[in-house]
């Protein structure tokens, strides 16, 4: 399996669980040995993922979902364009946590219209349970940063140097 | 959702309004085909960042405020810059004026771009959304994916970066960027501005539902150019003020099914009041530079524009004004500008404003001696934008009456549209329910 080239979190960190998503990247970061090739980025806006993984292949986006799990449920999908395509509402029930409209579900589905999807995306999924503005992660998410990031980091550490998964 | 009721009516309920910045509701209820109530759900803790504001220093609400919306962070920092920096007394040179009114061009570009082909064009072009316009039509939805970005790009140059930019401070900026940097942008622009007069062709052949909306237009107007980081305000009933009297004009009010504040002029007695593109083009087309105006001419645009619907094409001539204007900004620029002048505290009551690209955001602080702030007040465009959604959904859903649910639901979602709502701003999560007889 080839590493993920490009990890990023999607999310504010100063609404509740939203942040989940730049908490669990800043884990990966600290872990990566220097010159690892892997890029890592917190970002709040969907939109700006078009053109930021351009000349990826292999990406990892870390968010908070909402679909009625318990808080601190972790998902995984496979969304890039090499992989089979997902239940019709499987991001729509699941990509509601965003704080505007145009969400990462519509962002990666843009890029499949366009052709501009990397073949291997593959969304980390942290449920969320409390997004008010202002608020810290919630103690069942904050519980969950641990296993977050350890599924983030199979994705990213097979193939990179001195990176044993 | 829709649902018959015992005594003969109709309510119509959409839970999640698609395509605008946020979630929220919108209820309608009908009896007999007449309109009963329109009610704009909005339900998130609508006053947190104002609590949050007292007590924290003078020299924060710009990094604060930026926070409050993703796609409209320079217009907070700014009107905040202004409300601070006219608190302590401060006036900035020219060169920090213009350098935030080119930062404010790139936030112009990057939010009409995303609202014109990501959210409003789906809607008049018979898509569900930007996903389905882009497989058909990958072209257009690329345009406006490249405006977007250049408009982030200018963002970044000059504010350190696109969503929440770093670089802005009371005072000015950390530090100016140099004309080396500033000449990366204009290949870019170049770009951007045959894309926006792309944009405009466009949208002006779109077919538009006859409405004309007698709204009170408000909007700033500076003392040149056409406004987009300060001005006094001007109405369309011929009334005119500085920034300063905003709240002597201005009544924020609480309605039951709102959690963010509706906002009326003069105590409402001309009815609503509205901000953004129509307001701000209808008060100030003989401001535009020489390419918008034309560009208004071709898409179709007299002196006054009343209908709602062609705010797309009001959007399309902002984006040509605003890269425009971002051009003759690089064109005259010159390093050696000092990036910032201190603004030292001291006690008194500061206002600010600035035409965010949904419209006037309104900012008030109050400092002690230490530039410790007391109070704070921000009035974003969404919430005073409300009241002038509400009556428009008023207007047409009875001449809608005869349509089916889903096409009666659609076009209210995009009368609603015809304002971009930052729910984000207003508050946050809106969501749309109708009840009809």
């Amino acid at each position: 399996m080839r590493a993920a080239s490009l990890v990023l979190g999607l999310g504010r960190s100063d609404r509740g669980d939203d942040g989940v998503g730049p908490a669990v990247v800043g884990r990966i970061e600290s872990r990566l040995p220097r010159g690892s090739g892997v890029r890592v980025l917190a970002q709040e806006d969907p939109t700006t993922l078009l053109d930021l993984w351009e000349g990826h292949d292999h990406v990892v986006l870390v968010d908070a979902v909402v679909t009625g799990d318990p808080a601190g449920t972790l998902h995984r999908f496979d969304v890039g364009a090499d992989a089979p395509p997902l239940p019709a509402d499987t991001l729509a029930r699941g990509a509601r946590a965003g704080t505007h409209a145009f969400g990462l579900a519509t962002t990666v589905e843009l890029g499949r219209a366009l052709h501009r999807l990397p073949a291997r995306v593959v969304v980390v999924g942290v449920e969320a349970g409390c997004l008010d503005l202002g608020a810290a992660l919630s103690p069942p998410v904050a519980a969950s940063l641990e296993a977050a990031a350890e599924l983030v980091w199979r994705e990213v550490a097979s193939d990179v140097p001195g990176c044993a998964g | 959702m829709n649902h018959r009721l015992t005594d003969g009516g109709q309510v119509m309920h959409v839970d999640t309004l698609a395509r605008v910045e946020g979630e929220g509701a919108m209820h309608i209820e009908l009896r007999d085909g007449r309109v009963i109530d329109v009610q704009l759900r909005i339900y998130e803790p609508p006053r947190f960042y104002e609590a949050f504001l007292r007590g924290r220093a003078w020299t924060e609400p710009p990094d604060i405020t930026a926070r409050i919306c993703g796609i409209c962070p320079v217009a907070y920092q700014m009107s905040a810059c202004w409300a601070i920096e006219h608190a302590c007394g401060v006036t900035v040179p020219e060169a920090i004026r213009l350098m935030r009114r080119l930062l404010y061009c790139g936030e112009w570009i990057e939010s009409h771009a995303l609202h014109v082909y990501l959210l409003h064009a789906p809607d008049f072009l018979g898509y569900d959304g930007a996903v389905d316009l882009a497989a058909d039509h990958p072209s257009v939805v690329e345009t406006g994916l490249r405006l977007k970005k250049a408009g982030n790009q200018v963002m970044t140059v000059v504010g350190g970066r696109s969503i929440h930019p770093v670089n802005v401070r009371v005072g000015g900026f950390h530090r100016m960027p140099r004309t080396s940097e500033l000449s990366a942008l204009r290949p870019v622009l170049e770009q951007a501005l045959e894309d926006a007069l792309a944009t405009l062709r466009l949208v002006s052949g779109f077919d538009f539902p006859d409405m004309e909306q007698p709204h009170e237009y408000v909007a700033l107007r500076p003392e040149v150019g056409y406004p987009i980081e300060e001005g006094r305000v001007v109405t369309s009933s011929g009334r005119g003020f500085d920034v300063r009297d905003f709240p002597l004009h201005l009544d924020e009010y609480q309605v039951p099914h709102s959690h963010a504040l509706h906002a009326r002029l003069d105590g409402g007695t001309r009815g609503p009041y509205v901000v953004g593109p129509l307001a701000r083009y209808t008060l100030n087309h003989d401001r535009l530079g020489d390419l918008a105006r034309d560009a208004a001419r071709e898409g179709g645009l007299a002196a006054e524009c009343r209908n709602p619907f062609r705010s797309i094409v009001v959007r399309a001539v902002e984006l040509v004004e605003a890269v425009s204007e971002a051009l003759r900004i690089l064109d005259v620029w010159t390093d050696g500008a000092a990036p910032s002048v201190p603004v030292p505290p001291r006690a008194g009551e500061g206002f600010g404003a600035s035409e965010a690209p949904r419209g006037i955001l309104f900012h008030r602080y109050v400092l002690d001696a230490d530039g410790v702030i007391r109070d704070a007040q921000i009035v974003p465009p969404t919430s005073q934008n409300q009241a002038g959604v509400e009556a428009d959904l008023r207007a047409l859903v009875e001449g809608w009456a005869d349509l089916d649910d889903h096409a009666l639901q659609h076009r209210c979602e995009q009368a609603i549209r015809n304002y971009d709502p930052c729910i984000s701003c207003a508050t946050h999560f809106l969501d749309l329910s109708v009840d009809r007889s």
